[in-house]
């Protein structure tokens, strides 16, 4: 199991350097964009769509990342002043609501990227960009979000990390 | 069922699952499938993933991590302790010198960060001992620390007047200018009670017994000025209409990361991934719910909830300024709870068509929105800003920090007040330099 932990995580954080770089990449863009549209005069074709699909990639991409160091805001008031019996149960509650949901995503993302693979699909703008490769950030990044909250669901279960991540000082009552 | 019975047990269950510590983009989503797939069966699962990808498919989004990296770069450096430098050398003369430079680097770095946690730990970790040394009550010096971070969202460029432009199709550029002038007042609310009650509790802010040279105070203007510049040179390009949003925040974003690696010598790959791993965590997390929120939008406009809830308010025929109130004391109330970008997301779309339909200008609400939401920063429960603050003065007990912000969150009610009395400090500016038409992107 500490192995399947340990894989995941390792996964989730190869992940979240993908996401970072991929938002340096529209960095790097957005000023090829401005230099060729202000500078040169020229009309840009490509680099809106390069942009805009590689944050939409970061996002999918680096939600795991995001997930392992409980950097997806949550309202925490209940847990933490919850005592550790239910706040056990509640943090079990979260993770599979939060998984199912992901596992919904994956589904009808992954339908979604085959359709748009199939049919060849191509983006309205002027690049006319093959649609199903921003696509396909979408279920990669739900899949990853599943195995890190399985990751997260033994981890808890198992008494190897805290529900919530709160540790004893942290408790407010 | 009717669309109000509907309602009513999507409000109870969003609120049940929200408190329940449930991530707020998979409690959104979660939502949004479990009611679409209730009401509407399987076929609605059609529009699931289109509506994600359209959610986020968006050029205008783009300026979210890029502002955020505007900030990170800034705030991964020392820039914030040098400002903080360059104002006390020139104002520590001047009676209350100290309350005002803190207050003023607070301003001024909400201008260059617009994240309110990152003012609150920059200029909060030189204000608070610097305070506390020359001997202010740890209310005050915490309190004010607390308030000031909460300028972050109000001055622009500010993440949350993004967030409310693109849910509600408002121009940011005019948001950001109608950002300014409130958030200069606030700002002078703010130092002027700071003022107020260190003079009420007898004690007298004396300078230090040691004076700075003219060169010591010139030699701390350099480190600080180009972020200033570009900064600058950011909005006057988005106000000039020259570039987008999102472009002037790339560049603006390049350049602030460039700046920071050059002049604070950040050479090391470390420091660069640190710049990239917290813009990448913050735009993540708020993408992730813009997301989740375009879905619950979908959701809540299928189902006809949005339409209903608008109809049975404008049914009511009630006063616009006491809907306002209401309002008012509902962002309240959820800003006590939920993170800013979540309420924003969440109501914006359910409450736009309610306050045109009263006449409130949505530019001039956007404000009024972020206000409260500023509140909610610093109030307990949540207020994020006091545990930042407690965890630079771990020795100040937290309800003596809650206290110290409670007259601060009164000055904001104040401001609040003001603007629903003259509307034209918000909108002035913005109607000065971009021309009076609203409501346009």
């Amino acid at each position: 199991m500490d192995t399947f932990i340990r894989g995941v995580r390792w996964i989730s954080r190869v992940t979240g350097v993908v996401a970072a770089l991929l938002i340096a990449l529209a960095v790097i863009v957005i000023c090829e964009m401005v230099f060729e549209r202000y500078v040169l005069n020229h009309t840009t074709i490509w680099q809106i769509d390069v942009v805009t699909y590689s944050i939409i990639a970061a996002t999918f991409v680096g939600s795991p990342y995001v997930l392992l160091h409980r950097g997806h805001v949550n309202v925490d008031i209940l847990p933490l002043h919850l005592s550790p019996r239910p706040r056990y149960w509640l943090a079990m509650f979260t993770i599979v609501l939060s998984m199912a949901f992901c596992v919904v995503l994956f589904i009808v993302t992954s339908l979604y990227w085959h359709e748009a693979y199939t049919s060849n699909w191509k983006s309205d703008t002027v690049w006319r960009a093959r649609l199903w490769i921003p696509l396909a950030a979408m279920p990669i990044g739900t899949g990853l979000l599943v195995l890190q909250y399985l990751a997260e669901l033994l981890s808890v279960a198992t008494g190897r990390a805290p529900p919530f991540g709160i540790t004893a000082e942290r408790r407010l009552a | 069922m009717s669309p109000t019975t509907q309602g009513l047990l999507v409000l109870v269950v969003t609120i049940l699952l929200l408190f329940s510590g449930v991530p707020v983009a998979f409690g959104l989503g979660a939502i949004s499938i479990a009611f679409l797939l209730f009401f509407q069966g399987l076929d609605a699962m059609r529009v699931v993933a289109e509506t994600f990808f359209s959610g986020l498919n968006d050029f205008t989004l783009v300026s979210i991590p890029m502002f955020v990296m505007m900030g990170a770069a800034i705030g991964s450096s020392p820039a914030g302790k040098d400002l903080y430098e360059a104002l006390d050398r020139w104002l520590y003369r001047l009676p209350g010198g100290l309350v005002i430079s803190n207050l003023g680097a607070c301003a001024i770095f909400a201008a260059l960060t617009g994240s309110s946690p990152a003012c609150c730990a920059a200029i909060g970790r030189m204000g608070i001992p610097e305070m506390r040394r020359r001997g202010y009550p740890d209310d005050v010096a915490t309190g004010s620390i607390c308030a000031g971070g909460t300028l972050g969202i109000l001055i622009p460029p500010s993440v949350t007047f993004i967030l409310y432009g693109i849910a509600t199709e408002t121009s940011i550029g005019r948001l950001f200018l109608a950002g300014v002038m409130p958030g200069l007042m606030l700002t002078g609310f703010f130092i002027l009670w700071t003022l107020f009650i260190i003079w009420k509790r007898g004690f007298r802010s004396h300078a230090p017994d040691f004076r700075y040279t003219w060169k010591q105070k010139f030699m701390s203007i350099p480190k600080i000025a180009p972020f200033i510049a570009i900064i600058i040179g950011v909005m006057w390009v988005l106000y000039g209409g020259v570039a987008t949003p999102s472009e002037a925040a790339g560049v603006g974003a390049a350049l602030c990361a460039l700046l920071a690696i050059v002049i604070y010598r950040m050479w090391t790959a470390g420091s660069w991934w640190m710049i990239l791993r917290d813009t990448m965590r913050e735009s993540v997390m708020i993408l992730m719910i813009i997301a989740a929120a375009v879905l619950f939008g979908y959701m809540l406009t299928s189902l006809y909830l949005t339409q209903t809830l608008a109809q049975a308010i404008a049914d009511m025929h009630l006063n616009k300024w006491a809907l306002m109130a209401m309002i008012n004391v509902f962002l309240l109330v959820c800003g006590f709870f939920i993170p800013p970008a979540a309420i924003i997301l969440m109501t914006s779309p359910i409450l736009m068509p309610i306050i045109t339909a009263a006449g409130f200008d949505p530019v001039w609400f956007g404000v009024i929105l972020t206000i409260n939401m500023e509140v909610g920063l610093i109030h307990p429960p949540v207020g994020l800003n006091i545990y930042i603050v407690n965890s630079i003065a771990p020795d100040v007990p937290v309800t003596k920090v809650m206290w110290g912000t409670i007259p601060y969150v009164l000055c904001m009610f104040l401001a609040i007040i003001v603007l629903c009395i003259f509307p034209e400090i918000a909108t002035w500016l913005p109607d000065k330099l971009m021309g009076a038409a609203h409501g346009v992107r």
